[in-house]
């Protein structure tokens, strides 16, 4: 089944299998083989279309055979393909979480609407990744800010309603903002194709620099703003404490890095790195990243609710991202791509066995976490796994992109990020290690210190394995996502393509 | 002169920025959760507007081809095609906001921020 379709059959599945999904009865028999049904079928596709791109290169579709001037493109090279199969799979192992766990939030009869919710932002994230179309990027990106935030606000109670109002206020004037930057940009070129733009832009751009300019600051403030960099990011930790748990898991694994990755597809595929240099965006989005990389951190240190500390580290983390994207060179670009699905990949395994630990427990504070290793050892062992990737012990991916990202500064002549990122390992450090120290090695007044197996149900318990594995591997063999990245960097760094 | 005559010529994207301006002052200083929305709206208009400009040509046809008349100057309609899908998606977030409202009034009985706040305070302690 080697189609040229596939990322539109990916698409489609996903839409119809989210508009027909309230139609069934929920948990009977026939709403879960459907559910699961197409999700496998999405699985699949996503996994066709990367060896499809693997073997044949980059794909370009365009919708209905119009020209790529006239109508909507889409152009899937092998990162595309690849975050593609990991937004899919991840938020399949969240789905699989989610049946059981999404009960403690919502009433049964809710159930459909929550995963048709799960479903368009699946269908939404992968249409504005694969997309090559700046207004197709915005419809995408509308129907993303709409569906994370009915994802918070599903829960009825007035926390959730506050954190999900502040989300959509703030998410409309940054998707404003960037629509007005893309219009900015149409003013110049006169064509809204990705590639197209490029084109035009690397001849053009003398003549109007600071169109081009304030364009670009309000493309970078609107994706800062839902990316949550550190001035813009208030509305994230309420958004994701109060947030059911696999909500909250989807919402910081894969939400707020496609924004970034959109952002790198502004920089390096629609301006052009060597506007970018010229008009130095780059400087101010490394000070901007480098103050996000320190404040998330310290912000995360005084923080109670374990969900929140979470929340607060997902700003540091994205911080990464950005500083990748400033340093403008092929490692630093790497680095960031990188850490992208290293990140969804630590991050959802905390909030899913934070999740877990909810579920059987109902404790939320840090400090009740003490001797809970013995009670929950499987759990508290996935977490520590992730929480130490979060530092950057060897061994875990967390630590490859951050000697990537190293690396990448030190090519480009500043050794003063390193200093940065190891100052901020160090603060991960602080937060992260006494919860996995405390968990298995302090004594609680309350509990017994005899180990005990993990009593969770397999549903609970597989995607939390799956995930921590996944950390495990893809830190000891980064060449599995880093030979994507190789080959896509051509598509992100010549002119014109 | 020639100053008036730039604004007179630029008067729809000195419009657009003037209300982008309002907008955004609105949804980031009002204490007013309804008003707030009404902001976001302002601001989305703003762009519409901006986006409409761009496709205008001064004294040009609308786009639709006359055999009698020949080949004249039309005006670009992707902008306005564009906006058509711009303004179903501001009333989508409208509408969500809107529901959202409704909730937080059941729930405390006011849209002001400062009283809500309060509540919560008081509700917390």
């Amino acid at each position: 089944m080697n189609s040229a379709h596939l990322p539109v059959y990916i698409l489609l599945i996903l839409l119809v299998s989210a508009v027909t999904t309230p139609l069934t009865k929920a948990n009977s028999k026939f709403f879960n083989i459907k559910l699961f049904g197409s999700l496998f079928f999405v699985n699949i596709l996503a996994l066709l279309q990367l060896l499809m791109v693997w073997s044949s290169g980059p794909l370009r579709y365009s919708f209905g055979n119009w020209d790529s001037a006239i109508g909507i493109e889409f152009l899937i090279d092998e990162y595309t393909s690849l975050l593609v199969l990991a937004i899919v799979i991840i938020s399949t192992l969240i789905v699989i979480f989610s049946t059981k766990d999404i009960l403690l939030d919502i009433s049964k009869e809710k159930t459909p609407s929550y995963y048709t919710l799960v479903l368009l932002l699946m269908f939404s994230m992968s249409g504005m990744v694969m997309t090559n179309d700046l207004f197709n990027l915005y419809v995408f990106m509308e129907i993303l800010s709409l569906t994370s935030c009915a994802i918070i606000s599903i829960k009825d109670h007035r926390a959730n309603t506050m954190a999900s109002f502040k989300y959509l206020m703030l998410g409309t004037i940054g998707s404003v903002s960037i629509l007005l930057g893309i219009a900015m940009l149409y003013m110049v070129t006169g064509h809204l194709n990705m590639t197209l733009t490029n084109e035009t832009i690397s001849t053009v751009w003398q003549f109007y620099p600071r169109n081009i300019l304030i364009s670009l600051s309000f493309i970078t403030t609107g994706l800062g703003l839902k990316a949550a960099i550190f001035p813009l990011h208030i509305w994230l930790p309420d958004a994701y404490t109060v947030a059911p748990n696999s909500s909250s898991a989807i919402l910081a694994a894969f939400v707020t890095k496609v924004y970034a990755f959109t952002l790198i597809k502004f920089v390096y595929r629609v301006i052009g790195i060597e506007v970018i240099k010229t008009i130095s965006i780059n400087e101010y989005l490394a000070i901007f990243a480098v103050i996000s990389i320190i404040m998330g951190s310290m912000f995360a240190i005084g923080q109670k609710d374990i969900k929140r500390m979470l929340a607060y580290s997902s700003v540091s983390q994205i911080g990464y991202i950005f500083l990748g994207i400033s340093l403008s060179s092929e490692l630093g670009l790497s680095a960031s791509l990188f850490h992208i699905i290293a990140h969804a990949l630590m991050k959802s395994t905390l909030f899913l066995t934070v999740g877990a630990v909810i579920y059987k427990k109902g404790i939320r504070k840090v400090s009740d976490f003490d001797g809970l290793g013995y009670e929950m050892p499987l759990t508290l062992g996935a977490f520590s796994i992730a929480a130490l990737g979060m530092i950057g012990i060897p061994g875990i991916n967390g630590f490859m992109s951050k000697w990537y990202l190293s690396l990448a500064a030190f090519e480009v002549g500043k050794p003063i990020f390193i200093v940065f990122i190891l100052i901020s390992s160090f603060l991960n450090a602080i937060y992260f290690l006494p919860i996995g120290i405390s968990a298995f090695l302090k004594e609680s007044m309350y509990r017994e210190q005899v180990m005990q197996k993990d009593d969770l149900p397999l549903s609970l318990k597989a995607p939390i394995v799956l995930l921590a594995l996944g950390c495990i591997i893809t830190g000891i063999f980064p060449d599995i996502i880093m030979s994507f990245i190789e080959r896509a960097l051509p598509t992100f760094l010549s002119i014109g393509l | 002169m020639s100053n008036l005559s730039t604004i007179i010529d630029n008067i729809n994207y000195i419009g657009a920025f003037t209300l982008f301006i309002i907008g955004l002052y609105t949804v980031l200083t009002h204490s007013n959760l309804l008003k707030r929305v009404i902001g976001v709206n302002i601001m989305e208009t703003a762009v519409f507007l901006f986006f409409v400009s761009i496709g205008y040509i001064r004294g040009a046809n609308a786009p639709i081809i006359n055999p009698e008349v020949g080949d004249t100057f039309f005006v670009n309609p992707l902008p306005s095609a564009m906006i058509l899908t711009g303004i179903v998606v501001a009333v989508s977030i409208t509408a969500y906001g809107l529901s959202l409202l409704i909730r937080l009034y059941k729930d405390y009985g006011t849209l002001e921020l400062d009283e809500i706040i309060k509540k919560e305070e008081i509700a917390n302690e």
